[in-house]
């Protein structure tokens, strides 16, 4: 749903990790330095214009089809990987067909051309590679992993994939059980339920509050799915990377052939401005019988353009995302034993612009939890953070930015990120001087803007005590 | 943010290291060396950005538990980041996070594991830290003191993984039972009254009895070579004397008995809206059987490792009774493991009927056996998992301490994807019959909502 914008990554409390592995499948071990000298011979010549930067060296090209893409070519391992992304998500979905979006995108590895799912799934494995697209709140995306020696085979399916999906009546039924288990089961899932808690108590008519119901799931009809492909799989406005051992030169034609085929432009909802309602004064309370109650909370937060955001992101270290550094988890966890962790984050992109957080602790000390947050929050909003604080987080923020680029996968969702936003290709070389530009009297002045507690409307589930 | 996570062993397969070659044409291959004292050294080079992920692994986990102190293994490495002779409380995550370094640690029954993710040039502190905490950590005795408080967020922890999830609460159950007398029966993470029971002695007792340099391995994972880290581990770790040899005990592992019988454990939850299914068999290991583990890695994958797998195709697609079906073991686990069954039935579909139509498929699978097509198909996409798996640089670092730590060797990680290569269909199904045959005990594990009927 959000982006999180914080050193350290919440986790689910899993106790078991049972996913299947995703495994791709036969290595033909051909000869790579033939293959790639032919098609330099063959290829085209592109006007690739190269960043060199300090993280990655992305080279930037328009295919002789049209498409934009934005390239980092690392050799050392025999892999690529491919991402195209699309405006629009299930927010966009029509109200009343909440989940077309997911159930569209469910179908894109699910049979395609003269293969149907399982056959197209099984040559996935032959081929040793991955596809699969994804819905976003705004974005759609599609991504693909390959085996150099064979991207060509690889990506003449994602291409396959992409032009003639199938859109079976299997698949189709197969996503309709699966959707009505998770409806289900998210009826008992805390954090749906604080999210669902929470977006009605501060945007209850936005599109973004909307969810997938039992009536919007059997609203939707297998014959939506092929237009609702063609309505957000489209040229206009596509961003596309891709990171691994390849060249603009070789991968251009493959790319070309995946995507030249999508409409030039589609039509979908977009949704209207959100103006978030006024925080609740009170914690709003979803009963649930577990030992934990689980505290949400949320407040006005800042765009990515706004000219505090690096501010309130800096800012934010110190507050509560910078894990054993910050002030929440040093007071909750370290001196109080309250919780096993805490976490805020702010969260931007789309319509949304708001500073969060999360915690759990047991019912007993539910009240006594939010009192101390509530002092803290007035704390750091009254009396700022120091000088030191603010040397601390500088010094973290820049120091930790290239563990953000130590593998492939990491380096092309950074540049996808990147694109979405808007930013340059520049950007990473920027943005720890960003950082290191915020002073402590903006600190303390979005401290005191930001995050008073009266800001912020709390959601408590779970069986919690001691709440007035 | 959270540190100190517990145990999960992964049960996705072992991601071989290296094998296929790369594109340039060298074939990437670890380093590796040993200190005077015992301690081992890993380098896995990956120079494709100024960082390196540095590790130390103890072998000591929760199977060295002493009886009724269990949780005290995660606990303690909870007690790692608190203060030594030379670091205050607060000071060891101050420095590392100074530097741009993010920290961790895991623990599981095998082992326990400690890291920092840093640029590359802050390597040494880390490894000066990491020395300090192995020798002259502090174990603050005060009855009201941080080990207390530590204990408490151990507490909300175990509420957080365990008690507020009807899965785990279950899992817990059957875990017992598959391992009345081992201890895999007991959960890392421990019984809620003995952790609440764990005492700055418990933790004390522990340090001096694991933490050696002759126990540990060091994992460094990155943009430096072995020449590099020679010289900064010697100055580091290698000035630090083995301790406790004398009275270190045998490690916990042990023979793990067949189950006397089947059993079925129910667990009803009002929060459980969809029943799941699972059954759980005592397998093998990497390390107790690897030709057996092998042949099985396969079997479990074209029988239930994904959507074109044997049971998915027959009880999601074909019969329609269930939203998802797998098989699954946990080979990568020192001792026996256990491999099963899982699966959540389709809306409207009692779970009794799931688990005969699933059986039935089973006794079918065994009884003809694994095809040769399905079997190559497997086998060709676990050795190719290798070469993806080296895109991640902690992972890769995780992939070499694991299997150091649970007492497999860098060859064996090596040979992972030539080994899987050579797994024949007659292997593969042997070893099916072998784990899954109907004079197999299991234990069935039901999770259901907590009212009479569902639906």
């Amino acid at each position: 749903m959000t982006r999180a914008l914080t050193g350290f990554t919440a986790l689910a409390g899993a106790v078991l990790f049972l996913a299947a592995c995703v495994t791709s499948a036969p290595v033909e071990e051909a000869d790579l330095v033939v293959e790639e000298a032919e098609v330099e011979v063959l290829a085209p010549v592109l006007d690739v214009t190269v960043h060199e930067g300090d993280f990655a060296r992305i080279e930037q090209f328009t295919t002789p089809g049209g498409i934009s893409v934005w390239l980092v070519n690392e050799p050392s391992i025999p892999i690529v990987s491919f991402q195209a992304a699309w405006p629009g998500g299930s927010a966009s979905d029509p109200a009343g067909l909440e989940g077309l979006n997911t159930a569209m995108i469910y179908q894109m590895n699910e049979g395609a051309g003269a293969l149907p799912a399982l056959e197209f799934q099984k040559a996935m494995e032959s081929l040793n590679m991955s596809f699969g697209c994804s819905s976003a709140r705004d974005w759609t995306s599609c991504s693909a992993s390959m085996l150099r020696e064979n991207a060509d085979e690889a990506m003449a399916l994602v291409a396959l994939a992409m032009s003639e999906p199938r859109f079976d009546e299997g698949p189709f039924e197969r996503f309709k059980r699966e959707s009505e288990v998770s409806l289900a089961q998210r009826e008992t899932n805390p954090r749906f339920l604080a999210n669902e808690a929470m977006e009605a108590a501060l945007y209850p008519d936005h599109a973004y509050a909307r969810e997938m119901t039992a009536e919007s799931l059997a609203a939707i009809t297998r014959d939506m799915l092929a237009a609702q492909k063609d309505a957000i799989m489209v040229k206009d406005g596509m961003l596309v990377t891709a990171v691994g051992a390849i060249s603009p030169e070789d991968f251009a034609p493959l790319i070309d052939a995946a995507l030249t085929g999508l409409p030039a432009m589609g039509l979908h909802d977009v949704p209207g401005p959100l103006e978030l309602g006024a925080p609740v004064a009170d914690p709003i309370v979803r009963d649930l019988p577990q030992p934990q109650s689980l505290i949400s909370f949320s407040a006005p937060g800042l765009q990515r353009d706004h000219p505090d955001f690096f501010t309130a992101y800096v800012l934010n270290y110190t507050f509560g995302g910078g894990g054993f550094e910050s002030r929440l988890m040093e007071e909750l966890r370290v001196e109080r034993g309250l919780t096993y962790g805490i976490g805020t984050w702010l969260s931007y992109g789309g319509e949304l612009a708001a500073w969060s957080g999360r915690s759990q602790t047991k019912n007993e000390s539910a009240g006594e939890f939010l009192t101390v947050l509530k002092g803290l929050m007035s704390e750091i909003a009254e009396t700022g953070i120091t000088e030191q604080e603010l040397a601390d987080a500088k010094s973290y923020l820049t120091g930790a930015y290239p563990l953000a680029f130590d593998s492939n996968s990491a380096i092309a969702g950074n540049m996808m990120d990147v694109r979405q936003d808007g930013l340059s290709v520049d950007y990473f070389d920027r943005r720890n001087a960003l950082v290191n530009a915020v002073t402590l009297e903006d600190v303390n002045r979005v401290a005191g803007e930001y995050l008073k507690p009266e800001n912020f409307t709390f959601v408590v589930v779970g069986e919690p005590e001691g709440l007035e | 943010m959270l540190k100190r996570l517990i145990g999960a062993t992964c049960a996705v397969a072992l991601i071989g290291g290296a094998a296929l070659a790369d594109s340039a044409g060298e074939a990437w291959a670890p380093e590796t060396f040993s200190l005077e004292n015992g301690m081992e050294v890993v380098v896995l080079p990956d120079h494709r950005a100024p960082v390196v992920t540095h590790m130390v692994w103890y072998r000591v986990g929760a199977v060295d538990e002493l009886p009724g102190k269990s949780g005290i293994a995660h606990l303690f490495e909870h007690v790692m980041f608190q203060e030594t002779d030379d670091l205050a409380p607060g000071e060891l995550d101050e420095i590392v996070q100074r530097n741009g370094g993010q920290l961790n640690a895991f623990t599981s029954w095998d082992y326990t594991a400690y890291y920092e993710r840093v640029a590359k040039d802050r390597l040494e502190l880390m490894m000066t830290i990491e020395a300090d905490r192995m020798r002259d950590l502090v174990v603050n005795d005060d009855p009201e003191g941080p080990f207390i408080s530590e204990r408490d967020v151990v507490k909300e922890e175990r509420r957080q993984r365990i008690e507020n999830n009807p899965g785990a609460i279950l899992f817990e159950q059957v875990m017992g039972e598959l391992y009345p007398d081992h201890p895999y029966g007991i959960p890392v993470i421990g019984h809620m009254d003995e952790v609440a029971a764990l005492t700055p002695e418990d933790g004390l007792h522990f340090y001096n009895t694991w933490y050696s340099p002759d126990q540990a391995i060091l994992v460094v994972a990155g943009d430096v070579t072995a020449e590099d880290v020679r010289p900064m581990a010697e100055r580091t770790y290698g000035v630090l004397a083995p301790t406790g040899t004398d009275t270190r005990p045998e490690r916990g592992w042990g023979e793990v008995a067949e189950l006397a019988e089947s059993k079925t454990l129910t667990h009803t939850d009002p929060k459980v809206r969809q029943p799941e299914w699972d059954r759980y068999y005592l397998s093998t290991s990497f390390i107790q059987d690897d030709e057996l583990a092998y042949a099985l890695q396969v079997g479990l994958d074209v029988m239930g490792g994904g959507q074109t797998s044997l049971l998915y195709q027959s009880l999601v697609e074909d019969q329609q009774v269930a939203v998802s079906a797998s098989s699954w073991g946990w080979m990568t686990l020192h001792d026996r493991a256990p491999a099963g069954f899982s699966a959540i039935p389709a809306p409207d579909v009692l779970l009794d009927d799931l688990e005969a139509a699933f059986m039935a498929e089973v006794e079918a699978i065994l009884a003809e056996g694994l095809s040769e097509e399905d079997v190559e198909r497997s086998r060709n996409s676990l050795a190719a998992a290798s070469i993806y798996g080296r895109d991640s640089q902690s992972g890769m670092a995780n992939l070499y301490g694991r299997s150091l730590a649970t007492g497999a060797s860098i060859q064996d990680v090596l040979d992972y994807p030539e080994r899987v290569k050579a797994v024949t269909a007659e292997d593969a199904t042997a070893a099916l019959r072998a784990v899954f045959g109907p004079d197999k005990n299991y234990i069935n594990g039901r999770l259901l909502p907590a009212e009479e009927t569902f639906q």
